[in-house]
């Protein structure tokens, strides 16, 4: 068996206490943190995630072990080093301009967090600009754009300008999505990416960040 | 057989005390918890503070007395008329009286030759006002969808023109923002004649999406309903939390977070404007837990779209809700089924003012020409379910019965004859019940083939337009019209 069955098992099963004590036993028998991270949690995660997509999941237990991962990556931080999540990929991830709506969005940036990246949410109503500037504080590989109105998909197509005017656009890949966004309206504006929903973006992600 | 106005309220899935006990938990939550902002609110936040609302800017929170809320609500008339253009469609809001309608800003459409969908355009609005005007069980015109093929700059004028070319029945719709809104309401005043006479027989009305469930109010949407209010166009306060995401789990919980939310939305509205006519605008919808996508079609929407109602009827105010969405995205048996099933409930509510009641599909993502045809009937089937059952002498039909006697038949009896067009629905052709023999001579069509004959026949006729060519010419030289008729 996987030595890291165990704690998928116990994430699986949404008891965070068992995930809790397998994560620090791990630690005492010399487990490197970074396995527990990648081999045990994320797995687990990649398993929720595969879940998710065929409906197997409601989507608060989705949250839920999503939250205890957080809890349990919060253990092993100290012990990453500096940069685990970061060396990754850092996101930035935001519902454009002039848009309200969040709930698919935030489901995205949550399975996304939980594929093991770092991501920064900004929120609704994200201006080019703004987009820019969190992409260039945070030194952001991938953007991620969320629109659920079609008078508000244009300005998916200006953040990508705004972003080739800052000279970024080769350093970063765009993904985007949204309940009006199909995959030739990504091709159009050029975008890297689309992703029909949170389990699939998140592969998509992942795999973008992959060497 | 004119079905509209007539009296629901035999459905009530909240009793007396459930009434009351959500109407004061939704009170507990704008005092204790409030309501948040956005920013560029800051008049809205000094009106309501003057009043007696305490505003915490640091926090964002507003929070509002209880007695404040009752005395504005009072304010809300218990009344509105929206009228229709030519006077044979105006609809009675207030008490059980229900009519439903269209709705949605759908952005794409089953193509009435295809059948496929595709994105929705400013001709498809024309084309869906021309059918709505043409089908008698749709009582109002709530813009169906989005003119994708224009820019966003000419939406506002341009779906209400569609709308108001199209059919004479009430048109309602949302508007992008407050230039948009005074630009239709400057096109409404040239129909009606002037200003004074749109305000005093208003054949439009707005949708303003206030409130973002839960409890924070929209600044672009709560400014254009302000506006409104200013304007005194009727208006219609939106709020749809999903319950599970946006809203608690249970029912009781949704609807009183939204009843808080109403009652937030009043408050603003009457303190704008006294005496503004507005509808309570409650559209409790469920997520689906295993997507957190828009579950329209669930049995649960029917029920709390009811209570709703009861909601809006003890504080004294018309409301607006929803029903006859579906999760199917073509119009088949689930659409069928879950359309007849919330517009039932909803109307047997005694709902007011049902959007939504036809055309939907796909959890509010698409409308299809043949399904206005299809929901026309269940409309049309659901208000029949209002009119009761008529007990009187002439009904009971004692002598007939007499003078046929035992073993006779009624085919040929003068009462009969009196009752045949009125006692039953009749239908407008979509519902097949002939024999399979003929059915099959005739292609053995299914519903929605049908509906789709029905869809193609009506709009195949000349289309007449509702606005006079003089009219037009005067419109057409002042705003940027792009709909090309004929
Ligand atoms: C809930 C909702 C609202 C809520 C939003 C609450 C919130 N906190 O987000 C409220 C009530 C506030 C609202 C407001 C409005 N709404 Co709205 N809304 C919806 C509704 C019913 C569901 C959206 C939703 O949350 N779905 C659930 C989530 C989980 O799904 P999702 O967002 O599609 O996300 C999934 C995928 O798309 C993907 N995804 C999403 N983002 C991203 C990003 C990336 C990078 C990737 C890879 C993938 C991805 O993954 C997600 C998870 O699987 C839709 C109809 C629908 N069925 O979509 C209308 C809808 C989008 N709204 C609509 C409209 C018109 C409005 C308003 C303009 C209403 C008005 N008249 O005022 C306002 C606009 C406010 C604004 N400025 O944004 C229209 C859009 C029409 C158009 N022009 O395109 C729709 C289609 C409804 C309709 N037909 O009437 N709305």
């Amino acid at each position: 068996m996987n030595t890291f069955q165990p704690i998928i098992d116990a994430l699986l099963d949404l008891d965070k206490q068992r995930v809790i004590t397998l994560v620090r036993d791990a630690l005492n028998n010399q487990v490197s943190a970074k396995d527990i991270l990648n081999q045990g949690l994320i797995a687990g995660m990649d398993v929720v995630g595969e879940r998710m997509e065929k409906e197997d999941m409601f989507i608060p237990e989705v949250l839920q072990a999503a939250q205890i991962m957080g809890a349990a990556v919060e253990i092993l931080k100290p012990l990453l080093g500096e940069d685990s999540a970061s060396a990754n990929g850092r996101v930035v991830i935001g519902t454009v301009k002039g848009d309200l709506h969040d709930i698919g969005k935030n489901l995205v940036s949550m399975m996304i967090k939980s594929a093991g990246l770092e991501v920064h949410d900004l929120g609704v109503d994200i201006s080019p600009e703004r987009f820019v500037e969190a992409i260039k504080s945070k030194d952001a590989k991938i953007l991620c754009m969320s629109a659920l109105l079609t008078t508000t998909m244009p300005m998916m197509k200006r953040t990508i300008d705004a972003l080739t005017e800052s000279g970024m656009r080769n350093t970063v890949k765009v993904m985007v999505g949204g309940a009006p966004v199909t995959q030739n309206f990504a091709r159009e504006i050029g975008a890297d990416a689309y992703a029909p929903d949170a389990g699939s973006a998140a592969k998509a992600a992942k795999a973008m960040v992959q060497p | 057989m004119d079905l509209k106005g007539l009296s629901g309220g035999q459905y009530k899935p909240l009793s007396d005390d459930g009434i009351t006990t959500i109407h004061k938990a939704a009170i507990t939550i704008l005092e204790k918890t409030g309501m948040t902002f956005e920013s560029g609110l800051d008049d809205t936040l000094t009106m309501l503070e003057s009043a007696g609302a305490w505003v915490d800017r640091t926090q964002g929170r507003i929070r509002f007395p209880g007695k404040l809320i009752e005395e504005q609500v009072k304010k809300a008339p218990n009344r509105v008329i929206l009228y229709s253009r030519d006077g044979k469609n105006n609809l009675d809001l207030t008490e059980n009286r229900v009519y439903l309608g269209t709705g949605g800003a759908a952005i794409k459409v089953l193509d009435l030759e295809t059948g496929k969908p595709r994105a929705t355009t400013l001709h498809d609005i024309y084309q869906i006002g021309r059918l709505v005007d043409r089908l008698n069980h749709i009582h109002f015109y709530l813009r169906p969808c989005i003119p994708t093929d224009i820019s966003e700059s000419d939406y506002d004028i341009n779906m209400f023109y569609a709308c108001l070319n199209a059919t004479t029945k009430h048109v309602m719709s949302g508007v992008n923002n407050e230039a948009g809104l005074h630009q239709i309401v400057d096109l409404a005043s040239m129909i009606a004649g002037d200003k004074s006479l749109l305000q005093k027989r208003p054949f439009i009305s707005i949708i303003t999406s206030f409130a973002i469930s839960p409890l924070k109010l929209c600044t672009q949407s709560t400014r254009i309903m302000q506006e409104a209010n200013r304007l005194k166009i009727p208006v219609a306060l939106s709020a749809a939390p999903m319950s599970g995401s946006t809203s608690p789990m249970t029912m009781a919980g949704t609807l009183a977070q939204l009843h808080a939310e109403q009652l937030a939305g009043i408050c603003i509205c009457q303190l704008t404007q006294a005496g503004a006519p507005i509808l309570y605008g409650g559209i409790p919808g469920m997520a689906n837990l295993k997507t957190m996508g828009y579950l329209g079609g669930a049995v649960e929407c029917g029920m709390m779209n009811a209570a709703i109602h009861q909601l809006a009827h003890h504080i004294g105010v018309p409301n607006y809700n929803s029903s006859g969405l579906t999760d199917s995205k073509v119009p088949d048996a689930q659409a069928g089924w879950e359309k007849a099933m919330t517009t039932l409930l909803t109307a047997m509510g005694g709902s007011n003012y049902v959007h939504h009641a036809a055309g939907m599909l796909e959890s509010m993502l698409a409308v299809a020409y043949e399904q206005y045809v299809i929901d026309d009937e269940i409309i049309g089937m659901c208000c029949k379910v209002l009119d009761g059952i008529k007990v009187d002498p002439d009904h009971l039909a004692l002598d007939v019965i007499d003078s046929i006697g035992p073993g006779g038949n009624f085919m040929t009896s003068e009462h009969t004859m009196k009752y045949m067009r009125k006692e039953y629905f009749p239908g407008n052709g979509v519902s097949d019940s002939r024999s399979r023999d003929k059915w099959e001579k005739d292609g053995g069509l299914d519903a929605r083939e049908r509906a789709r004959k029905l869809a193609k026949r009506i709009l195949s006729e000349a289309p007449t337009s509702h606005i006079s060519e003089e009219m037009d010419r005067s419109i057409r030289n002042r705003f940027k019209i792009l709909l090309k008729t004929a």
